[in-house]
């Protein structure tokens, strides 16, 4: 197990380097000289003076080579340095951490609403298979799975808040004002959990086992319920890590719309106002939590399934 | 009150599975199924797969698939209506008063759980025990199920144990229950002969001390005949001969036990027919291997799958290729259907009269590259699970892009009943049929681009051997009646024996032998071969009692007829009978 985690951890080490380089790079891949952006936002007027781009590039450690640049960064980003936000001037760490408590309170209401969906009408689906209940889970999950956020937030905000005026259109203050957002971000993960969950829970009633387990006298009841509905729900565990990493990143559509200051806002922002460092640091953290949280999902599966968790014992 | 099982006129049938077109709604799965198996006695239940033995047991469960339902007759265990039982009285019967064995042991395990909570199931649900009792009882029956560390059994996983030690733990879960019937469903053909014989005298031993009733299902005659009281040959769903396993065994009555000794024989070296070609005559090559090298893993080192082989196959040749798992076997199997080429060396392709040198095999289809076909070890996965398997045969057919969509149903139809199969089954998709039937249908499928060589891989191995034996024979007859070349690829000393003319040992990638076949089995001349021979002499006669010598002998004229019959001129088998005495 100690071997297992200790190759998971190197991976895991390696992923978030190979990913914080290629984030390094953004502003020397993309178009247009960032620090003649940087002048260019606290200077008024067109004219910009050359001694002051080369000022800036040297107090900024621009002309160092590459490799150099890149562990400055790193090490500085380490530390909990994650530099100046070129727009507002203040530390981006001071941004990003109060931007992620919010996404993450986000993302996990959503997938706990979308997993309490899915066990439900995914259990129910499969203990009805091919009946009228099962016809229609099934349906309505294939339909909201083809649902884009930038559709349904709209139309749910038109009735909800300004048709009906019972939830705020936008903000993040109170319960209230999650229910929207939650319900847009959840509803395909809920889609595809209910699907999984469907399968899962086929597979597990079909298993020899469960034939077994009512030979030995277990009601179905019974059977279904210490057989079939755990091993059922092994698959969710996955994929529900999988779909926590996508939401971290994937909520900036909602969180713009709703006016959420998360990290999706955050991100949004920092690309549209070349404010670089920002955009860096509010990169860096989600795809390290989304490596970490794959990682977490492998090891708990491991841990649910005594075959992986033997061979690595 | 009536004691024991039994079962009166028992009639199951089939609800048409929704989708398929089938002219009558309700099939007969068991037709008027009659047998009693009174306390402490040992009946077993045999017959070939598919005639029933499986969904005898289950109605006694009432554990039928649902598209299963019994239809009239009655089922009591000690005068108990068994079908009019009700959700909890059955409940309360299953593990309790019948106890189960099932065929794949270690899949009728919870993967999540321990062989101990397994237990503590029907201990709790039928004898109340809990706790500190329970575990003491579990670790009692693991011990009598034959564990020496019972208390590492009880936590192991199962996916930790082997399949015979699954099959004992299972026994012991069977027994918790203190059942007064034991119901065995195959327990031990996926086991060898020793773990086999190991199962059987655990069981008999729980019998005598329980007075335990056990209907034992098995397709080996031969094996349980040492332990049965009674025995009841069912095929197609009818029970078709019954009595004490000595007479049954000694004197069967009908063809269809005749046809399980026969198919017992075969695995047990009783009788051999070696069809040597003594008089093949001036027969041409149609493949030809000359100095054929190849390797899969590169780098210095490697070994090479198969090194400089030189080999042909005559026209109108069974071909036995002998060799154990590794020995390039199959790369010398996809080499000659050309989905490899060789590194080294050369192949000739003459597959009909005529042809020149390396004509690519296209033969009679006019598609290149089918004259040669394979068929697999596995039926199951030589199909594509979602297309039905008339869909699966047409597939090859389409590549040819002549003919009409009536004609190619024709010739489908023609081709499954050649291989003496009910075309209606090509209606359905491949889990709805049994692996002898798959099987049938992979040689349907090969004989359908009309091929000079049809190489069979290990064709029979995933078979049961009543199974193995119809398939076998099918194969010598479709040799007989299309000139039909053949290729037999296995490790099964007896099939290569019962089948070819001429046996080839591949041993670590070389040809290290070529012979007649009974040249090779008489006399091996390479030290593989001679330890190949030797290890198929020593395995025990397991076969307990003697088959009666009539049966031997008609049985091997019905072969000698078969291929005298329809014999090609200057073809003749030599007939060889070894008794048991001499192997």
């Amino acid at each position: 197990m100690m071997l297992f985690l200790a190759r998971r951890t190197a991976a895991l080490v390696v992923a978030v380097l190979l990913a914080s380089f290629v984030v390094f790079l953004i502003p020397y891949v993309t178009p247009g000289d960032p620090v003649r952006k940087i002048i260019r936002s606290r200077v008024a007027g067109d004219a910009i003076d050359d001694s002051a781009v080369q000022a800036l590039t040297a107090q900024l450690g621009l002309q160092d080579p590459l490799w150099t640049q890149y562990l400055r960064w790193l090490g500085r980003f380490a530390s909990g340095d994650m530099g100046l936000s070129y727009t507002s001037r203040t530390p981006v760490v001071d941004q990003v951490l109060p931007a992620l408590w919010v996404t993450l309170s986000l993302v996990v209401m959503t997938l706990a609403v979308a997993a309490l969906i899915a066990v439900i009408l995914g259990i129910a689906a499969a203990l009805n298979e091919g009946r009228a209940a099962d016809k229609a889970i099934t349906a309505v999950s294939q339909a909201f799975i083809a649902m884009p956020e930038y559709w349904l937030a709209p139309m749910l905000v038109l009735v909800f808040a300004l048709e009906l005026s019972v939830l705020p259109s936008a903000g993040w203050e109170g319960p209230t004002s999650a229910v929207l957002p939650v319900a847009v971000l959840a509803l395909r993960p809920a889609s595809h959990f209910t699907s999984a969950v469907r399968e899962g829970m086929l597979d597990a009633l079909g298993a020899d086992h469960v034939t077994a387990a009512r030979g030995r006298g277990l009601s179905y009841f019974h059977t279904v319920r210490k057989h079939v509905i755990p091993n059922g729900l092994l698959p969710l565990t996955t994929l529900a890590a999988v779909w926590f990493a996508g939401l971290l990143g994937g909520s900036v559509i909602v969180e713009v719309i709703f006016a959420i200051p998360g990290m999706g806002r955050l991100l949004f922002d920092g690309v549209l106002n070349s404010d670089i460092p920002l955009a860096q640091g509010a990169v860096v953290v989600v795809v390290g939590l989304a490596v970490l949280l794959t990682t977490a999902a492998d090891l708990v599966h491991g841990l649910l399934n005594p075959q992986v968790r033997m061979r690595h014992a | 009150m009536p004691e024991g099982l039994i079962i009166d006129d028992l009639h199951l049938s089939l609800r048409a599975p929704a989708g398929v077109s089938s002219g009558s709604s309700a099939r007969p799965v068991l037709s008027g199924v009659g047998l009693t198996v009174a306390p402490g006695e040992f009946v077993a239940l045999v017959g070939a797969s598919g005639s029933g033995k499986t969904m005898t047991a289950l109605s006694v469960l009432g554990l039928l698939p649902p598209q299963i339902q019994a239809a009239s007759g009655s089922i009591t265990l000690g005068g108990t209506d068994l079908l009019a039982a009700s959700g909890a009285a059955l409940n309360r019967l299953r593990g309790g008063r019948i106890g189960m064995l099932y065929q794949q042991p270690k899949r009728m395990f919870n993967p999540r759980m321990t062989v101990g909570s397994h237990l503590a199931e029907p201990l709790k649900l039928h004898r109340g025990l809990r706790g500190r009792q329970a575990r003491a009882q579990a670790l009692e029956l693991l011990t009598s199920a034959g564990f020496e560390d019972p208390e590492r059994v009880a936590r192991a996983y199962p996916h930790q144990l082997s399949g015979g030690m699954a099959q004992r733990a299972m026994l012991a879960v069977a027994m918790a229950g203190q059942p007064e019937l034991l119901l065995a469903d195959e327990p031990t053909s996926a086991l060898d002969k020793v773990l086999e014989r190991q199962i059987l005298e655990l069981i008999d031993t729980q019998r005598r001390q329980h007075g335990l009733g056990v209907l034992y299902i098995t397709h080996d005659l031969a094996t349980v005949s040492a332990f049965a009281d009674r025995v009841v040959v069912m095929d197609a769903g009818r029970v078709q001969e019954e009595g004490p396993a000595r007479s049954v065994i000694g004197a069967p009555q009908t063809a269809c036990a005749r046809e399980l000794l026969e198919a017992c024989a075969l695995t047990r070296r009783r009788i051999v027919v070696a069809g040597e070609a003594l008089g093949l005559g001036p027969s041409r090559d149609i493949l030809a291997l000359d100095g054929v090298t190849k390797r899969f893993a590169k780098g210095r080192g490697a070994k090479p799958a198969l090194k400089d082989v030189s080999l042909s196959l005559r026209e109108g040749e069974i071909l036995g290729v002998l060799g154990q798992s590794g020995s390039g076997k199959s790369t010398l199997a996809r080499l000659l259907v050309e989905v490899e080429a060789p590194d080294r060396g050369s192949i000739t392709r003459k597959l009909r009269a005529g042809d020149g040198k390396n004509d690519g095999g296209s033969a009679g289809s006019g598609v290149p590259g089918t004259g040669v076909q394979l068929v697999f070890q596995e039926p199951h996965d030589a199909f594509d699970p979602r297309m039905r398997l008339f869909d699966s045969l047409e597939a090859p057919l389409l590549r040819q892009r002549t003919g009409t969509a009536d004609g190619r149903r024709e010739r489908i139809q023609q081709a499954v009943r050649d291989v003496e199969l009910d075309p209606d089954l090509l209606d359905r998709y491949p889990s709805q049929c049994s692996g002898g039937q798959l099987q049938r249908l992979t040689i349907a499928r090969a004989l359908l681009l009309d091929p000079a060589v049809l190489i069979c891989d290990e064709a029979t191995s995933a078979l049961d051997a009543v199974t193995q034996r119809k398939v076998l024979d099918l194969l010598l007859r479709l040799h007989r009646d299309r000139q039909l070349s053949l290729i037999m690829i296995s490790h099964d000393m007896n099939v290569i024996r019962y089948m070819s003319h001429r046996v080839a040992v591949l041993y670590q990638g070389a040809l290290v032998e070529l012979a007649g076949t009974s040249e090779f089995f008489a006399n091996p001349r390479h030290g593989h071969s001679k330890e190949l021979v030797a290890a198929a002499r020593a395995h025990p006669a397991a076969c307990a009692a003697p088959v009666a010598c009539s049966d031997l002998a008609a049985c091997a004229h019905r072969m000698l007829g078969a291929n005298v019959a329809g014999g090609r001129p200057g073809t003749s088998r030599s007939l060889e009978l070894v008794s048991a005495r001499d192997a």
